[in-house]
């Protein structure tokens, strides 16, 4: 075979695939099968998991209700500062995301804001709504991108129609524009979840990390690791391949043919 | 007491204004916005729909100030060059879609429908999804879905501007027999002088975001205000001098020729103006004619247009070929006469 570039990059991609593809197996292979099913009812596991699944519904449903207006905002109106806007919301993708739990700490523990509200009751540092708020910070500048995209790719021209016959800006929303962007809305649940479900740096620095308290699934590989239960952890990563797995899988399913703009 | 009056409105969307429209259409009247691209004409007609706020002036229908009312209560619909159908509703559902906002009976809303959907010819298509139409197809119910709710004018950007001949030519059809059967008013934004001419009573000529001129179509292009109008409508513009009256014409110096308008202008004043191609007459005899050699000709249904010149002018002319045809090939020489009613001294400071 002659070596062109076009078969140089091939090459490299089927490479990186291999090895990619290789390091998942061997999660699955290392562990005898017996281990898995002990840690898998173990229960610590049966908490993280519990724990893991039911924050990252309730993440999930906020990140929609916060990224549907703001998707639709920065698709649809300009207004003044948007672009920087825009900027300061896809910060938190390139930044670590320990940085972001740090800030989210100083934010809730430090300043006069997360005093009010630990006055009122609602305690966010070091507890469960802590992992939440972490998981939405998260997962929420991927889900305004998918919606912003998916809003832009609606002709403003059939909300217009709608509203030409009678429906005010609200109803067109909910009558026209929502069901046309079904999909993509379905994608950003999909995503969102997984990003969720992953989240560790920052649910770590803002919810603690507490063992049976705010433990999530990639907080029982750290714990399992810093106390040498290989078996848990691997058993916590293979959990949450699988769910990763599943959201690619549907999310390529709801994807067929439409190309997101990261 | 006009039906639809626009005075002194002004939009600023930053890059681009509209500057002092002043408009007063009756009811029923068919008007055409024709100007160069870029010149406001949709941003005209969506201030009109409610989709741009005026940063000055008011649009009054029946006397009403709509310039505060959003879209939704102006009873105006809109139909788009690219038909923006809602892609989530089957065909009866569009035309339905605004209807129901006001009709809560579906078993009115169900007569309504099926009657403009036979108006429109597309009966046999209302189960149908609209990205498995054609493009005419979606054209007829984007027209249904406008006119079924009554409007009090009905909107149109480009509406055949995405449609191949033959279907564009249907549709005018369908245009012109609909709106006289639903009495409505409608102004249509189109770059096809044929839309004006067969469709409307009124046009409006825009450049620049302003109105340059309006009134009835044969006024308009009968009688341009300016060069650019009459170089918008397609006419011929020539330069020239009044040199003296004679039998109550004007007689004008165009080069070494002199031709004869009806139009009055001072001895002594250099001037444009105006013929338009289709009133050039062919003439046999050399007697008052004008010699031309034949440059270009195209061939348009049942019409010639050629390209005439000699060594003072180029002219553009329109004529039937049965009459004529024998003596247009390119190269030949032809001779050229003028109406003195349809040549027309351009008014103002013509040169
Ligand atoms: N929402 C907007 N904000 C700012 N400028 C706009 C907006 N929409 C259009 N424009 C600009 O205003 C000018 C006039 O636009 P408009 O669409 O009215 O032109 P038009 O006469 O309809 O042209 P065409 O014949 O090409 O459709 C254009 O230069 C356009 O770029
Ligand atoms: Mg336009």
């Amino acid at each position: 075979m002659q070596i062109t570039f076009r078969n140089f990059c091939i090459f490299i991609t089927l490479l990186f695939a291999t090895i990619f593809f290789g390091l998942i197996i061997s999660l699955f292979i290392i562990p005898s099968f017996t281990a898995i099913l002990n840690s898998l009812q173990a229960k610590e596991m049966m908490y993280s998991l519990e724990l893991s699944l039911i924050t990252s519904a309730v993440s999930t449903i906020a990140v929609l209700t916060l990224a549907i207006p703001i998707g639709y905002a920065l698709s649809r109106f300009s207004f003044f500062g948007k672009n920087f806007l825009k900027s300061i919301l896809d910060l938190p993708i390139a930044f670590p995301e320990l940085v972001l739990g740090l800030c989210l700490l100083v934010f809730f523990g430090q300043t006069f804001v997360g005093k009010v509200l630990n006055v009122l009751g609602i305690k966010i540092v070091f507890t469960k709504l802590g992992i939440i708020v972490a998981q939405v910070f998260t997962a929420l500048p991927y889900s305004t991108r998918i919606l912003c995209s998916t809003f832009e790719s609606i002709n403003p021209r059939i909300e217009l129609v709608s509203r030409s016959l009678g429906y005010t800006e609200f109803e067109t929303f909910r009558n026209i524009t929502l069901p046309i962007a079904k999909e993509g809305i379905l994608a950003t649940t999909i995503i969102s979840f997984a990003r969720c479900m992953g989240a560790f740096g920052a649910v770590l620095v803002l919810a603690g990390g507490s063992y049976m308290y705010t433990e999530t699934l990639p907080i029982t590989i750290y714990l399992s690791l810093s106390y040498g239960n290989m078996d848990m952890a691997i058993t916590s990563g293979i959990v949450l391949v699988i769910i990763s797995f599943a959201a690619i899988y549907m999310f390529e399913k709801v994807d067929r043919g439409r190309t997101w703009h990261f | 007491m006009a039906f639809l009056e626009i005075k002194n409105l002004f939009v600023d969307l930053k890059n681009f204004k509209l500057k002092n429209i002043n408009l007063k259409i009756d009811k029923k009247d068919y008007v055409t916005i024709i100007g160069p691209t870029g010149s406001g004409k949709s941003i005209l007609l969506e201030t009109i729909a409610g989709f741009y706020k005026p940063t000055k002036g008011k649009i009054l229908i029946e006397q009403l100030d709509i310039s505060n009312l959003p879209p939704e209560k102006r009873c105006i619909s809109i139909v788009y060059q690219d038909f923006a159908l809602f892609p989530n509703m089957n065909v009866y559902e569009n035309i339905a879609y605004g209807l129901k906002k006001k009709e809560k009976n579906s078993r009115i809303i169900k007569e309504e429908v099926e009657k403009i959907a036979e108006d429109v010819g597309i009966t046999n298509l209302l189960n149908r999804i609209p990205n498995t139409l054609s493009g005419g197809e979606k054209q007829r119910v984007a027209i249904a879905r406008a006119l079924v709710t009554k409007p009090k004018i009905l909107l149109m950007d480009e509406p055949f501007s995405a449609l191949d001949v033959r279907t564009k030519d249907s549709l005018r059809d369908l245009i012109e027999n609909i709106v006289k059967k639903y009495e409505t008013t409608v102004i249509h934004v189109t770059h096809d002088l044929d839309d004006v001419f067969r469709l409307a009573n009124k046009t409006i000529i825009m450049k620049d975001g302003e109105i340059v001129q309006n009134g009835y179509v044969n006024e308009v292009f009968s009688k341009p205000l300016n060069d650019f109008v009459a170089n918008f409508v397609g006419a011929n513009v020539l330069k020239g001098e009044i040199i003296g009256k004679k039998d109550g014409y004007t007689l004008i110096k165009i080069g070494r020729f002199v031709i004869r308008s009806i139009d009055n202008a001072n001895v002594g004043s250099k001037v444009k103006v105006y013929i338009r191609p289709e009133e050039i007459i062919l003439s046999n005899d050399l007697e008052d004619s004008i010699v031309c050699s034949v440059e270009k000709i195209k061939r348009f249904n049942n019409i010639l247009w050629i390209k005439l010149s000699n060594d003072c002018f180029t002219l553009n002319a329109i004529v039937t070929p049965n009459i004529t045809e024998k003596r247009i090939s390119i190269g030949n020489k032809i001779f050229i006469k003028f109406d003195p009613s349809k040549v027309r001294i351009l008014e103002g400071n013509g040169c």
